[in-house]
């Protein structure tokens, strides 16, 4: 990995002062970050500590449950364009499709594989037709999975293996044309050896997509991340870089500190 | 004693289910003995010839042709009124009513789901009562009626089945659509209702049955023992329910008496039948869902 580089990156995602909470009780606070595409950003921290409400602001996935309440400012540049993401009308739909989501276990639709990459592809995107066989083509080589299905497409996508549905719900998102990935525990229902496909996967994709990933995983961190953001009782309390958390003292302080 | 404890209550649901099954068993051998050896075509047409009577070019005497006809014609026509305005409701309860709204409407449901069978009949009769002194002298007791009064009866079942069955959708399972950007109605057609499927069958299934099986209702509404055909949604007709009960009742020979009972396995058999279609149905459903190759 070459030297750190984010004096000349420009940010594609700036938080600030974020503030979430549930029927009053607030789960983040005064959160501020800035994450940079081609920077895989990985966000630790113990269970409870806003990790998944953090990704939730980011897509405005949080509206979804009664009586949340977010204050702060998020900006994402979308399409070369800062845009305020709950000040500007961004229509909920568009933003939530250019900004994807993978959830912690893989939720397929219990449809063929191709038709879970689809079906999105024709209701979100609207394409015509004819150019939806090559868009789903081109997002199961993107996740690295072409190879894999390309003779059973119109299996059930729950007859693929756990490591393959995550995959499949990458590719899923990828046909979409998203360009920030919300990546939450992406491998915490998977075996180790899946668990590393996904993450080559994602390393193959940080040059083209801002992507902040969810992991409860030091090592997984150690393997995937830029940078990492340790996540304490809904605020940022340490950031770390690559080579601070190649370093072993570093790992012990963490391990002591925060797990 | 833990153990012990243990093989009792494994040895009471096996008593459980065999008494269950038991009884079933029992009653369907006791109807099909009693009414089995009166299957033949005197049982449906009576004396008129078969074809006529199908086509309805002759009245039908001492046969239970008319009463089935009867019976299949009011429940499509009550699932016709109920299942759409059951899952509408059922969706709108899961979906998007909240706070006061919820449970002033949970409520509503409840007690429409407590209202006996023969008070609903009454509802109906009263409502004609009310029509013929006011809006429409002519008004009287007919099959829309009962269908009318019968899809208010089964409202409930369709409304809490739709809603359970959509409640009971993991969490994160209903926000996947939504994160993919899906508007709201996309993902309720596209994801939930299909996710929900199987529950909701369960509540049309139980909603058919009862319709086709309550007496109280079209005592009260419309029905009558001689008919012949339904002639139209506006007319008195037959069905198979009051038939047995009729039949039961006002027996007067060995023989009519037998034709009770056939015409009550024939009304299960009526059932099922339904039942099975109902199933069918659902199942293609699902399969072309899940084989969906319209997109690809």
């Amino acid at each position: 990995m070459g030297p750190k580089e984010t004096d000349n990156l420009e940010p594609t995602a700036r938080v600030a002062g974020l503030y979430v909470g549930f029927a009053g009780r607030g789960v983040l606070h005064d959160l501020t970050a800035e994450f940079y595409r081609g920077r895989l950003a990985v966000i630790l921290g113990r269970s409870g500590s806003g990790k998944t409400t953090f990704l939730r602001a980011l897509n405005r996935l949080n509206e979804c449950f009664p009586g949340s309440e977010t204050r702060g400012l998020i900006n994402l540049k979308l399409q070369g364009e800062w845009r305020d993401i709950y000040g500007d009308i961004v229509p909920l739909t568009e933003l939530r499709r250019r900004v994807g989501m993978v959830f912690q276990t893989p939720h397929l639709l219990p449809i063929s594989i191709a038709s879970n990459l689809a079906l999105p592809v024709k209701l979100v995107l609207g394409l015509p037709r004819g150019e939806i066989p090559s868009r789903v083509e081109w997002a199961l080589k993107e996740a690295h999975l072409w190879e894999e299905v390309q003779d059973r497409l119109d299996a059930p996508a729950h007859t693929l293996s756990g490591g393959q549905q995550q995959r499949l719900c990458l590719a899923r998102l990828l046909a979409l044309e998203p360009e920030i990935l919300l990546l939450d525990e992406p491998t915490a229902s998977l075996d180790f050896r899946s668990s590393l496909k996904v993450e080559e996967l994602l390393l193959s994709l940080k040059d083209r997509y801002t992507i902040i990933a969810v992991s409860h995983s030091l090592s997984q961190a150690r393997r995937l991340a830029d940078e990492a953001l340790i996540l304490r009782d809904g605020s940022i309390v340490q950031r770390l870089s690559r080579e601070d958390l190649q370093a072993p003292d570093t790992l012990q302080t963490l391990l002591d500190e925060i797990f | 004693m833990i153990k012990g404890i243990s093989c009792l209550a494994k040895a009471c649901s096996w008593l459980a289910v065999v008494v269950t099954l038991g009884a079933v068993m029992l009653f369907l051998g006791f109807l099909g003995a009693k009414g089995l050896n009166t299957f033949n075509l005197t049982l449906f047409f009576g004396q008129t010839p078969p074809w006529e009577a199908i086509t309805g070019h002759l009245p039908v005497w001492h046969g239970i042709w008319p009463a089935c006809v009867g019976t299949v014609v009011l429940v499509l026509l009550s699932s016709l009124l109920a299942i759409p305005l059951g899952l509408a409701s059922g969706i709108y309860l899961a979906q998007y009513a909240s706070g006061s709204w919820k449970s002033w409407f949970s409520l509503a449901v409840e007690l429409l789901a407590g209202i006996p069978s023969i008070v609903m009949g009454l509802f109906g009769f009263a409502l004609i009562l009310f029509l013929r002194k006011t809006l429409a002298p002519q008004a009287n007791t007919c099959l829309l009626l009962s269908a009318v009064c019968l899809a208010l009866l089964v409202l409930p079942y369709l409304i809490v089945m739709t809603q359970t069955a959509l409640e009971a959708i993991p969490g994160e399972l209903r926000l996947v659509g939504l994160s993919l950007g899906f508007n709201p109605w996309q993902n309720l057609v596209h994801v939930l209702l299909p996710l929900a499927g199987r529950g909701i069958l369960s509540g049309v299934i139980l909603a058919v049955g009862r319709a086709a099986e309550d007496t109280a209702v079209i005592l009260l509404t419309g029905v009558v023992a001689n008919a012949g055909l339904p002639a139209g949604i506006l007319d008195k007709y037959e069905a198979l329910p009051f038939q047995i009960f009729y039949l039961a009742a006002e027996a007067r020979s060995e023989g009519e008496l037998a034709q009770g009972f056939g015409a009550a396995l024939i009304l299960l058999i009526l059932t099922g039948a339904l039942f099975l279609g109902a199933y069918y149905l659902q199942s293609t459903f699902s399969r072309t869902w899940d084989q969906k190759k319209l997109i690809i």
